[in-house]
């Protein structure tokens, strides 16, 4: 299921892309609206929700990226950077119109078929959410596939929310939203506490029936894996996206092996019983 | 050495001793080549337009490196290896290919340590991105061994068996002659018959040699090695030659005497990763990526970008890395194996255990190098064996935890590795 | 506010704290159980004041907050249905730790602190049971509390 780069050509060539739109976000993240020069990579160009690119700053190098658009928007691909090291900084300081590299997309997706005629919960931290937008995206076009939708979607604090601009949107459209955070004050009328908490009390229609995708910090995805389990979602149906350091996302440097997977070949997202056994070993 | 390759004191057997169809099991009926007519082979090849590669004398050492003739070759040298130790010493015969592999191997031919996989051209106020697809070099290969076949077949796996093929590496293989010669001895860190590997060539060669002492018994392994040999001085080979070649190659087999147990190996490592021997590992290990550059399979690598003066014109260039490097596996920027231990681990279960999933063969073809090479001198097979036993003997894996704890808090939370780094 | 024995008892029954009690132990805290339906903005109890309540939610949101000197009334978790607040009465003098407030409209099962005590001192059994669940109860708190702790959102930047 991995590769849709397009075949038979060399994998380390990188399409232009134009920055066409900035949004930002939070302090330090922000979304790139890109578009390819050349029309016929355009043309051709398709992802799956929770594929990632790898966007390069040519003379300073590149960084793993997930699509955070929506793929029925063929015109252009939408990035959610955050800015936390080289690339990204550079990355996030372009002005429109500027010019960088595009190879992808790459990975493996989430399962949105699989979910068809289920309850569906995605649990988000962070920038983790960045990655499951074109799954809600997905799943509100074709909302009469899916049975309850539910996102639970936790920030540090209120003003650190993703896309809470889209959050009435996307209510309207069916979704359960509830935001929850790690401290607020009087101001805020969403939840305050982890997202496990907030899972562990959500109202299940039936956890046989319930599929769960979760994307963020490591320690918050484990933690939500285990309240699921609890809760009754059974293991293959619980997905989560991984992150490690990538170098060439086709599987040749070895930078993002886990176990025995390519991050970037079986991943980023993965069923959680493949990597059960080996998600708490320290160090590995 | 000079420039003579002709020995003196050997006489050409006589050519009509009738025996010429001896068969070797199935194998296809041997010819031979007289030591002297060496160079009409190395000259044929650079004929045809190759550039031959082969072992050569530098810097106390055979390695592989161009060749011009047979006089490059190391005739009259061997080496003495052993855990963590290689020494190069004269042979008291001429032999060209009379020696065990030293620190390289063919991949860094066909996986060269740095290449530019891509470039980027600034063209007003945008880039132009490219691929460097210059021609690759046609490379013949002289003095491949058994594993090394086998490091080939399995670097064969990573670089063009996945959904993503590296058109370096791609370029380079395709246009690659081989020319095996069967190994006559083996080294105290040889272990090719555990990992099923060798010594003797089986398939995956153009022409495979068995050096005695008058010459080259040859074996054809592919349409490209017969139209080669064709314009060669070949005859069949006596039964007299094809004994000594016989011998030779079990004379190499005889001595090959390490041995990893590879049975049940992959979920006996999986199944060790919490032990406390990884920990005992590290109190030797430099992590000094020794192991994974000689080793002939490991394909670790990282691209960085090199700007011109003007920052206009930037290559992107792969480079060999390797998994002892402490930052080369991060989460979230922090490095995910930030001790010894655990990077240690990450390369032996690479090799012996998950290359199994990834590749659906070993990553280890029993050569030997990183015994020799690692300063220290640790063994894998020794590691293996030790794990073996712990994974048979629980009390015995708690014994070593307790002195392995005393020394180093195991499983500490990560506070200490992320302090002064964020 | 009142609700006759068996629907109160339902209503127990069904939320996430009393799941796997027997019918026995539910008429016990039925028996010390009454019903509470509150607007939002509620304050169920003050911190550092004295609280013979423990309340089961049944819908609708507590804050449960903290005053920090400075900072103001700091939000310290949000409980929802099938949570429990205020629990400090059960295992202590009755001194909240926290103030709790109705964020929406809540129904909410309140239980005497005191008559559940004397309920489990005479049945040892339910007594057991009861400090089971509030074990878990507290258990699960300490868990989300550490992973709050561990600010798995904090952002490190590091730019050369
Ligand atoms: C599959 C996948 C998808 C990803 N999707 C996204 C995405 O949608 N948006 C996004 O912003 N990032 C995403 N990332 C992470 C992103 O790839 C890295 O943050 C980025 O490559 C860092 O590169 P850099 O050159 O900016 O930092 P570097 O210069 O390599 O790092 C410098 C320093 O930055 C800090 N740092 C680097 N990376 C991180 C990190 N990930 N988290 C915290 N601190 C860090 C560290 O302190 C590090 O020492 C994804 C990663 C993967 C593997
Ligand atoms: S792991 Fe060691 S013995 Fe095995 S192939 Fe690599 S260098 Fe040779
Ligand atoms: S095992 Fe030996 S060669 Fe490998 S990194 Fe450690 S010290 Fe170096």
């Amino acid at each position: 299921m991995a590769a849709t780069c397009e075949p038979n050509q060399n994998p380390w060539l990188s399409h232009s892309v134009r920055i066409a739109g900035i949004t930002r976000e939070i302090p330090g993240v922000l979304t790139l609206d890109l578009e390819f020069e050349d029309s016929a990579r355009a043309a051709t160009w398709a992802f799956r929700p929770g594929q990632f690119t790898m966007l390069y700053v040519p003379g300073v190098g590149e960084s793993a990226i997930s699509i955070s658009g929506d793929a029925a928007d063929t015109g252009r691909i939408r990035q959610t950077i955050r800015d936390a090291g080289n690339v990204t900084h550079s990355l996030t300081g372009l002005p429109i119109g500027a010019t960088i590299g595009l190879r992808g997309p790459f990975g493996s997706s989430w399962p949105v078929d699989e979910c068809r005629g289920r309850d569906v919960i995605l649990v988000a931290g962070g920038i983790g959410l960045a990655p499951l937008r074109p799954v809600i995206y997905h799943m509100l076009h074709h909302r009469q596939q899916y049975q309850e939708l539910t996102l639970i979607v936790g920030a540090r604090d209120p003003a650190l929310l993703l896309y809470p601009g889209e959050f009435e949107h996307w209510r309207t459209q069916g979704l359960n939203i509830i935001p929850t955070v790690d401290h607020a004050d009087e101001s805020w009328r969403g939840g305050v506490g982890v997202v496990t908490t907030v899972l562990e009390r959500l109202w299940l229609r039936s956890p046989a029936e319930t599929m769960l995708m979760t994307c963020g910090p490591e320690v918050m995805m484990w933690y939500t894996m285990q309240t699921a389990l609890g809760r009754g979602i059974p293991a293959g149906s619980l997905f989560l996206s991984m992150e490690r350091n990538m170098n060439c996302a086709i599987a040749l440097c070895g930078h993002c092996q886990f176990g025995p997977y390519f991050l970037c070949r079986e991943g980023p997202v993965f069923r959680f019983e493949q990597l059960r056994s080996i998600l708490r070993i320290d160090d590995l | 050495m000079t420039e003579s390759a002709a020995v003196p004191g050997i006489v050409a057997p006589a050519m009509n001793s009738g025996d010429s169809s001896d068969f070797i099991g199935n194998r296809r009926p041997e010819s031979f080549l007289l030591r002297d007519d060496l160079q009409l082979l190395m000259r044929r090849l650079q004929e045809d337009g190759y550039t031959i590669v082969g072992p050569k004398v530098d810097q106390d050492a055979i390695v592989y490196g161009e060749l011009t003739g047979v006089s490059d070759l190391p005739q009259g040298w061997t080496d003495q290896q052993q855990p963590g130790k290689y020494r190069l010493v004269p042979r008291d015969d001429q032999r060209m290919f009379g020696y065990v592999p030293g620190p390289h191997s063919w991949k860094q031919f066909l996986f060269p340590p740095s290449a530019i996989v891509a470039t980027a051209q600034r063209v007003g106020s945008s880039w132009q991105m490219s691929t460097q697809d210059e021609p690759a070099p046609r490379y013949a290969f002289l003095g491949v061994r058994s594993c090394e076949l086998s490091a080939i077949a399995i670097q064969d796996k990573v670089f063009l068996g996945g959904a993503f093929v590296d058109p370096h590496y791609e370029q380079r293989r395709d246009a690659v002659l081989l020319i095996a010669v069967n190994c006559t001895q083996a080294a105290p860190v040889c272990f090719c018959t555990s990992m099923k590997t060798g010594p003797r060539c089986q398939s995956g060669f153009d022409l495979a040699l068995t050096e005695i002492d008058t010459g080259f018994l040859v074996e054809i392994g592919s349409e490209r090695g017969r139209l080669l040999v064709e314009a060669l001085p070949l005859r069949p080979a006596v039964s007299e030659e094809i004994r000594a070649g016989e011998r030779g190659r079990a004379d190499a087999e005889r001595q090959v005497t390490k041995q990893m147990n590879t049975e049940g190996l992959h979920d006996l490592l999986l199944e060790q990763l919490k032990s406390p021997h990884w920990e005992t590992v590290a109190e030797r290990c430099l992590s000094c990526t020794n192991c994974t550059m000689v080793c002939p399979t490991c394909f670790c690598s990282s691209v960085t970008e090199v700007s011109d003066l003007s920052g206009d014109r930037v290559q992107r260039e792969r480079q060999w890395d390797s998994c002892f490097n402490v930052d080369f596996s991060r989460v979230n920027g922090i490095p995910s194996r930030d001790s010894i231990s655990s990077r240690y681990r990450q390369w032996l279960t690479h090799k012996l255990a998950t290359w199994q999933d990834q590749f659906g063969t070993s990553g280890c073809v029993g050569c030997g190098r990183c015994i020799t090479w690692c300063p220290p001198g640790i063994d894998l097979t020794e590691e293996v064996r030790t794990l073996r036993q712990l994974a048979e003997s629980p009390q015995l894996t708690a014994a070593i935890g307790e002195t392995a704890s005393s020394s180093l808090p195991p499983n500490t939370a990560p506070q200490n590795t992320t302090e002064g780094r964020g | 506010m009142t609700l006759d024995a068996p629907n109160l008892l339902k209503m127990l029954a069904s939320t996430r704290f009393a799941e796997g009690l027997t019918h026995q132990d539910l008429q016990s805290l039925g028996r010390a159980a009454r019903l509470l339906e509150v607007p939002a903005g509620h304050v169920l109890f003050r911190e550092g004041q004295r609280e013979d309540a423990v309340f089961v939610v049944f819908s609708g949101h507590v804050r449960l907050s903290m005053k920090v000197p400075g900072r103001g009334d700091i939000t310290i978790l949000t409980a929802g249905p099938g949570d429990l607040v205020g629990w400090s009465g059960l295992i202590s003098d009755g001194i909240m730790t926290a103030t709790a407030t109705t964020t929406d409209f809540c129904r909410l099962l309140a239980l005497s602190s005191t008559q559940l005590k004397q309920s489990c001192d005479a049945d040892p059994q339910l007594g057991y049971v009861l400090m089971k669940r509030l074990a878990q109860v507290i258990s699960r708190r300490l868990v989300a509390t550490r992973i709050q702790l561990l600010d798995v959102f904090a952002e490190r930047r590091n730019h050369s």
